[in-house]
């Protein structure tokens, strides 16, 4: 079979963060890992080309998986394989959306990343086989991905034995026994010793350690970004007030203030009209360019990026969260200003 | 500790008449007797219907919902609201079961939502099973909205008493006596101390929930005395997420304090009940919890269920309190609505805790077709679904009312179920 695979710029070695803003590219045969699942998928599959795009240019367009699908097909690829993203958010986002996009015109496709990865929920209904946390698991992710790529040859789909990664989901239900009666039940098992049981499994936060503190404030780039859903008055492009589906961007170059009147937020999660009297409240536009003035910072970034958190999925948080830092790190910002409500 | 007895009489039809009634389980709504209950300068007038269920009705926008409960000629529930604080505690109440008072229509900040009295949302809503009073209103000509909601609640309030007293005559189905919670200190027989902590949503106007009248914003949890919950000491005047809202009526009829009392002496003892507000600062949140940790300690409770009202804000308040009562020693349970998508794929927690134990009452975002009916009665359109009310949709979960009831009055779950892959 003929594949073509994809890896970000750091894999390719084409460089690291330094190099993440670059476009899609074509290289021939194998590189990187490449090279590793070559051997491991054996001289029955041939990996004809390796895609290559910087993390921060793929994550920032969400049309690039439709391109790179059709370098894919140029190459002659039989079978797409994406990855392995490991952990990381923006690598996994692409090679999420990448073999979406090549289901989607009936090319065969399997993305490798970890389970936990944020970009995982955009790769549909595309497999996903499981990757180690990190690059030190790289030779036994690639031995399942090179065994996926056998079993996809044989024309049979992938299963959880496979190291696909199953989508759990959660099916609401009817029950006899109300919720109250369900909790009594509960905490008595609890008493007696169960202390593994409950309905929802719990813990598994993420906890995020901040980032070291800006060197030279006062010649970086600052961004803000908000969840407090403030868009221009009368909301062009209905963001949603609950349950946020998507992100929206706002240009701000030469605005000093956010005028009442001209800015408006629409989260339903909090009575607005309080920041709708004084938008610089929520996006605290004013003072920021007051401090840009005074060279307390380098400069204000020109645009601002929007969404409401009001309810909004975790999974779709953590996604917004990959694409805003790619979108930042891609225009050269080094810090951000996140108002939340 | 003072003793209530539930004086019930079951309700089986309702429906509207020249004198209000209650004769053989059959309520009859006096028409002009309900609507002289909501006289007040802030509202123009009021129309009263009935929906009982089976029938093909949708309630669109309802608002809060009480159950009919009178302590007799001489008055006493709703304290705080129609009825003064300092009147003996306990006695009887009387209790139209199967009978329910709520408003419905357009309120600022009220997320719309809807009972369905047939079909699928009518299973998962404590309302779809009551023979409801419907109160349409119009908002008096200049009057603002505060005013409007409190004289609809005002309304709604005695409007379940004058109810309820028609029926202080009749011979009860049954009675029902309610046990004080178990003194701390006293012996249980082996039996563990298990009691409810119930936060209460304290986010201003339209986002609140008033005990004895007042907003429990600012005040520190305390220990509350369950027989005047049932006697309506605790209303609502919160209309968040619908399906995620604890209505008057859920209160009166506490399912937590209930389930607790129904196994007590038997499995456990039921130690009693703290109420908690919602506040919305973290370093406020954390003190919440951490002194509600201690009340229930001090208290003598081995476990505690904890339950809130609201999402997000309010996922923090629960899960924070999971947390220092397990840090403290105790036991505890959270009941929480699972937000995992429409596919039911997402993550199912905003907030965790670090341990402790969590019942689900239902996924906010699973989607449930419902349909059409013959009459709608709060609005004639559905803005959540962009259609007529009495139109066949989809709607999430969240938008019947009552369906993921954080104090666990639904019978919704959800499993994990691992999607079928191919081959």
């Amino acid at each position: 079979m003929r594949i073509v695979h994809y890896v970000n710029q750091f894999y390719a070695g084409l460089g690291g963060e330094a190099e993440a803003g670059i476009g899609p590219r074509v290289l021939e045969g194998t590189v990187g890992p490449g090279r590793l699942l070559s051997q491991l998928v054996g001289e029955e599959h041939e990996i004809v080309a390796t895609l290559v795009c910087g993390d921060d240019y793929a994550a920032s367009h969400t049309a690039v998986g439709e391109e790179l699908v059709g370098m894919a097909r140029a190459a002659g690829a039989e079978l797409l394989v994406a990855g392995p993203a490991f952990g990381s958010g923006r690598y996994g986002l692409v090679c999420a959306r990448l073999v979406a996009a090549a289901e989607a015109v009936g090319l065969p496709a399997v993305a490798s990343m970890h389970p936990d990865n944020p970009g995982i929920s955009e790769a549909g209904a595309a497999p996903v086989v499981a990757a180690g946390a990190s690059s030190r698991q790289m030779r036994p992710t690639l031995q399942a991905v090179a065994g996926a790529i056998a079993k996809l040859a044989t024309g049979a789909k992938l299963t959880v034995a496979d190291g696909r990664v199953a989508r759990v989901a959660r099916v609401g239900q009817l029950v006899d026994q109300r919720a109250a009666a369900r909790a009594v039940e509960l905490v008595l098992r609890r008493l007696a010793g169960d202390r593994e049981g409950t309905e929802i499994p719990v813990g598994g936060f993420d906890v995020v350690s901040p980032s070291a503190p800006v060197d030279k404030v006062a010649s970086a780039t600052v961004a803000l970004v908000t969840e407090g859903a403030l868009v221009p008055a009368g909301n062009p492009d209905r963001l949603e007030s609950a349950r946020a589906t998507r992100w929206l961007r706002y240009p701000i170059e030469g605005v000093d203030s956010l005028a009442s009147g001209v800015w408006e937020s629409v989260d339903g999660g909090f009575a607005t009209t309080a920041a709708n009297a004084d938008p610089n409240r929520i996006v605290p536009l004013d003072t920021v360019r007051r401090l840009e003035r005074e060279g307390v910072i380098g400069r204000l970034y020109n645009e601002l990026l929007v969404t409401v958190g009001n309810g909004t999925q975790v999974a779709s948080a953590r996604r917004f969260g990959v694409e805003w830092a790619a979108e930042l790190r891609k225009a050269g910002v080094q810090a951000a200003i996140l108002t939340a409500t | 500790m003072s003793v209530l007895r539930r004086v019930v009489h079951e309700v089986r039809t309702i429906e509207i008449g020249t004198a209000t009634r209650y004769q053989q389980h059959r309520l009859v709504v006096g028409r002009a007797q309900a609507q002289a209950l909501f006289a007040d300068p802030a509202l123009a007038s009021v129309r009263v219907h009935v929906a009982a269920p089976g029938d093909r009705t949708r309630i669109v926008a309802p608002l809060d919902v009480v159950e009919p409960r009178s302590k007799g000629p001489g008055g006493g529930a709703f304290p705080g609201w129609i009825a003064p604080v300092n009147r003996p505690r306990g006695g009887d109440t009387h209790v139209l079961r199967g009978a329910a008072v709520l408003a419905a229509g357009y309120l600022p900040r009220n997320q719309e939502g809807l009972i369905d009295m047939s079909g699928p949302a009518a299973e998962r809503s404590p309302f779809g099973r009551t023979n409801n009073v419907v109160i349409e209103f119009d908002r008096a000509e200049g009057a603002c909205w505060q005013d409007a909601e409190v004289a609809l609640r005002r309304g709604l309030l005695r409007l379940a008493v004058h109810l309820a007293d028609a029926a202080v005559d009749a011979s009860p189905d049954v009675i029902e006596e309610l046990a004080p919670p178990h003194r701390p200190g006293t012996s249980t027989g082996g039996l563990p101390r298990v009691g409810a902590i119930t936060n209460l949503q304290t986010q201003g106007a339209f986002k609140d929930v008033f005990v004895y009248g007042r907003s429990m914003a600012g005040s520190l949890p305390t220990l509350f005395d369950p027989v005047e919950i049932e006697d309506g000491a605790v209303v609502s005047g919160q209309y968040g997420h619908p399906a995620l809202r604890n209505p008057t009526y859920i209160h009166q009829n506490h399912p937590v304090v209930a389930e607790l009392c129904a196994r007590d002496g038997q499995d456990l003892c039921f130690a009693g009940v703290v109420l908690c507000p919602e506040p919305v600062e973290q370093a406020h949140k954390e003190l919440v919890s951490t002194h509600a940790a201690w009340l229930c300690r001090a208290a003598g409770f081995d476990a505690a269920i904890v339950t809130k009202e609201g999402a997000g804000n309010a996922d923090n308040d629960l899960m924070l309190k999971v947390d220092a009562l397990e840090a403290d020693g105790l036991t505890a349970v959270a009941l929480y609505a699972e937000l995992s998508g429409a596919d039911g794929t997402g993550p199912p927690l905003v907030a965790g805790p670090r341990r402790g134990a969590v019942v689900s009452t239902g996924n906010y975002d699973q989607r449930i077709g419902l349909p059409a009916v013959e009459r709608a009665l709060g609005g004639a359109r559905l803005d959540i679904a962009d259609a007529e009310a009495t139109a066949a949709v989809e709607v999430p979960t969240a938008a019947i009312l009552g369906a993921l009831s954080p104090l666990g009055a639904g019978w919704l779950t959800c499993r994990s179920e691992q999607q079928r892959l191919a081959g």
